[in-house]
């Protein structure tokens, strides 16, 4: 009697299994069976020129300061005869990630290193357990993008007792140089921020109203490339004034929606200054739909992915400040350097090139 | 005696007066916030400015409709963001069929997704908030496996279902205005809109007077997959371009937040479509203003939890006797 309607059924247990399993099936097999996507736009994923991608350390921005293998302790080695691991933050599933670890990889492949590697997945706790599973998989140098700057402590106190080499390469860690670490390699995104903030008063003439948007709050990279971008503000053009600042979260989505909501309440606005591609990319789509056109508000923007230089072509925006990932040939060079007894900087800030109208079309083979 | 029935008399008139407020305040809340605007915001008072919000809830409100349905049997459906994934997926993964055939392998994914989870919970008992835990976890890695980085949508169709307007209203809301129809339709004049709530209502009941709950179940977790499944192709043509990983992230919660603002108690039994219209609308217009007003965006997290937590507090008095 406390049976369900179903009760009738032949089998009333294993029916139901079955079919979630088949609607679990069907899921998988929708997804990947026949698929098609669009046939991919003209222009070929042509890789450009190398050496126009190719990072360049700024040599006036670097310190003066130098690590050798004898200040870190620890032993000389041989790179090629070393396991190299490489701990990545974030998910590979934006064009900045993407293209530094495969940078990481190819230049690895290059050299003939054997390279073992792990993804966080934007999860802290994660990268440092990451780290140590590097370690106790027998890697004996490290390159690492961190997640955070600080929290490095349980990772720093077991390479230093094992001598081994640290490189972190797009974020610092926290710490002192050639003691917890060798060397950082990285954006000065200040800079950045400063190099977008000269882009827009060119963009303005040094005289209106721009909009922010800010990437994830409590990020080292949006607090610089804000900071950099008011100072040089600041300073430079009193004629503009800041008018938003609003977080995107560094998504296209994000992007999209805050910039759709800012030019409906402020239709004059001549400027808008995205701390990186995607929430630029997404401001476009807010501008078309709000019935603006190319060049009716200047966008500048921080990154250099393909998407965005495709956009100066067509006109919408108005200059992208780049921020390189490619890390692989600096990092393992570093690492040889370092194991081979040289001293090297520990702190090597790279050259980020910039894209506007007049070497946009010409470069955008460069783009990542 | 006396004092017995002077403690009484008031706290009848305090329980109407929460009864009333917990079932029309989202409406006051609506017009408070409006009124706001309207002295205070710059351009409030435009067509674009109500186009903006209206394609900025849409998505939302269509989420949350089927998330109505799942809590007024006294469910939850957690699913729902990695459903539009899914669908985002879908299609960024068929698009190549062309644009009517793309939108249907994402609403079968939805229907798919929706059977996963109803099938789970109405058969093989597993708690709602569970069952589709699984799912809004391993939904979302499907997807980023299928899809791992955003691609752009270049299909002129496509990006005319987001971008585009019938008799000036965007394609968008004319879509969430007929879902909205539906389900109201559904709720108010079917067997499986009466049979839904009976079963939040008191499932034991409603087995024992022969309603066939877990077909109803099955149906109402596919019926929020599918909706899921539209918001996902709604957002991806909005977008111009497939972003799995960022799709719908946390839409969970704004989809919760305004049905349990709009007054549908999370025990089931109940449910208010209208009240969840303008719970998402409360909720939308809560963030415009702050951005409009560009305060800081925890000041909107801080503004969001505080209707959250007056929702709840006025409907933490009823109970079902």
């Amino acid at each position: 009697m406390n049976d369900t309607p179903e009760y009738a059924h032949p089998s009333p247990r294993s029916r139901p299994r079955l079919l979630t399993v088949a609607a679990a099936c069907t899921l998988v097999l929708l997804a990947t069976a026949c698929a098609r996507g669009e046939e991919p736009a003209g222009g070929g994923d042509g890789g450009g020129d190398t050496e126009g991608q190719a990072q360049v350390l700024d040599e006036a921005a670097a310190g003066d300061q130098t690590c050798a293998i004898d200040q870190y302790g620890g032993q000389g080695y041989d790179l090629s005869d070393v396991k190299v691991g490489f701990s990545q933050s974030e998910a590979e599933s934006n064009p900045f990630r993407i293209t530094e670890t495969e940078s990481i990889k190819a230049e690895a492949q290059e050299r003939g290193v054997e390279l073992i590697t792990s993804n966080a997945q934007s999860d802290f706790s994660r990268q440092i357990t990451d780290v140590q599973d590097l370690i106790s998989q027998g890697a004996e140098v490290l390159i690492i993008a961190p997640l955070n700057s600080d929290g490095w402590k349980p990772v720093l106190d077991e390479t230093r007792e094992r001598g081994i080499p640290i490189i972190t390469v797009d974020r610092a860690i926290n710490g002192t140089a050639c003691e917890d670490f060798v060397t950082f390699i990285g954006s000065d995104f200040a800079e950045q921020g400063r190099r977008a903030a000269d882009k827009t008063i060119e963009a303005l003439d040094g005289e209106g109203e721009v909009a922010i948007l800010l990437g994830t709050a409590g990020n080292n990279v949006t607090t610089q490339r804000t900071e950099g971008f008011k100072e040089r503000i600041g300073a430079e053009a009193p004629g503009i004034e800041i008018v938003f600042e609003q977080s995107g979260d560094f998504t296209r989505e994000g992007g999209q929606s805050v910039t759709e909501q800012l030019v409906q309440s402020d239709p004059g606005i001549d400027a808008i200054y995205a701390q990186n591609d995607e929430m630029g990319i997404g401001a476009v789509t807010a501008l078309e739909g709000a019935g603006k056109g190319p060049g009716d508000v200047a966008i500048v923007t921080v990154d250099g992915t393909r998407g965005a230089v495709e956009y100066i072509i067509d006109g919408w925006i108005h200059a992208v400040i780049e921020s390189n990932p490619r890390f692989g040939p600096l990092a393992f060079e570093a690492a040889e350097a370092f194991g081979s007894g040289e001293e090297v900087g520990t702190n090597l800030i790279i050259t980020d090139r910039e894209y506007d109208a007049s070497n946009a079309e010409a470069e955008v083979g460069d783009a990542y | 005696m006396v004092r017995a029935v002077s403690g009484v008399r008031p706290r009848v008139d305090r329980a109407t007066l929460l009864a009333w407020t917990r079932d029309y305040g989202v409406y006051v809340g609506v017009a408070v916030i409006v009124l706001f605007n309207i002295v205070f915001t710059p351009n409030f008072l435009s067509l674009e400015n109500f186009r903006v919000q209206a394609v900025q809830v849409a998505p939302v409100l269509i989420v949350a409709l089927g998330m109505a349905l799942v809590i007024a049997t006294g469910g939850i459906d957690l699913s729902v963001g990695a459903v539009m994934a899914l669908s985002a997926s879908a299609i960024a993964l068929y698009l190549g069929y062309g644009p009517v055939v793309a939108v249907l392998v994402a609403l079968v994914a939805g229907a798919a997704a929706g059977a996963v989870n109803g099938l789970l919970v109405a058969f093989a008992g597993i708690q709602a908030i569970i069952a589709t835990l699984a799912l809004m976890i391993g939904g979302r890695g499907l997807a980023l496996v299928l899809v791992p980085r955003l691609q752009g949508i270049r299909n002129e169709d496509l990006r005319a279902l987001g971008s585009g307007s019938f008799l000036a209203v965007p394609y968008v809301v004319w879509i969430a205005a007929v879902l909205v129809a539906v389900v109201v339709f559904l709720v108010r004049r079917t067997v499986f809109g009466r049979g839904l709530v009976a079963i939040g209502g008191n499932r034991r009941a409603a087995e024992l007077s022969g309603l066939p709950v877990r077909r109803t179940l099955l149906l109402v977790y596919v019926l929020c997959g599918v909706l899921a499944a539209v918001a996902g192709v709604l957002t991806t043509a909005r977008l111009q371009a497939s972003d799995p990983n960022s799709v719908g992230v946390l839409i969970e919660l704004s989809a919760i937040t305004a049905v349990v603002v709009g007054g549908t108690p999370l025990t089931g039994g109940r449910v208010r479509i209208a009240g969840t219209i303008a719970g998402a609308v409360l909720m939308q217009l809560l963030v415009a203003t702050l951005i409009k007003h560009d305060l800081p965006p925890s000041w909107t997290q801080m503004a969001q939890a505080a209707v959250i937590i007056g929702a709840v507090y006025l409907a933490r008095d009823r109970r079902r006797t």
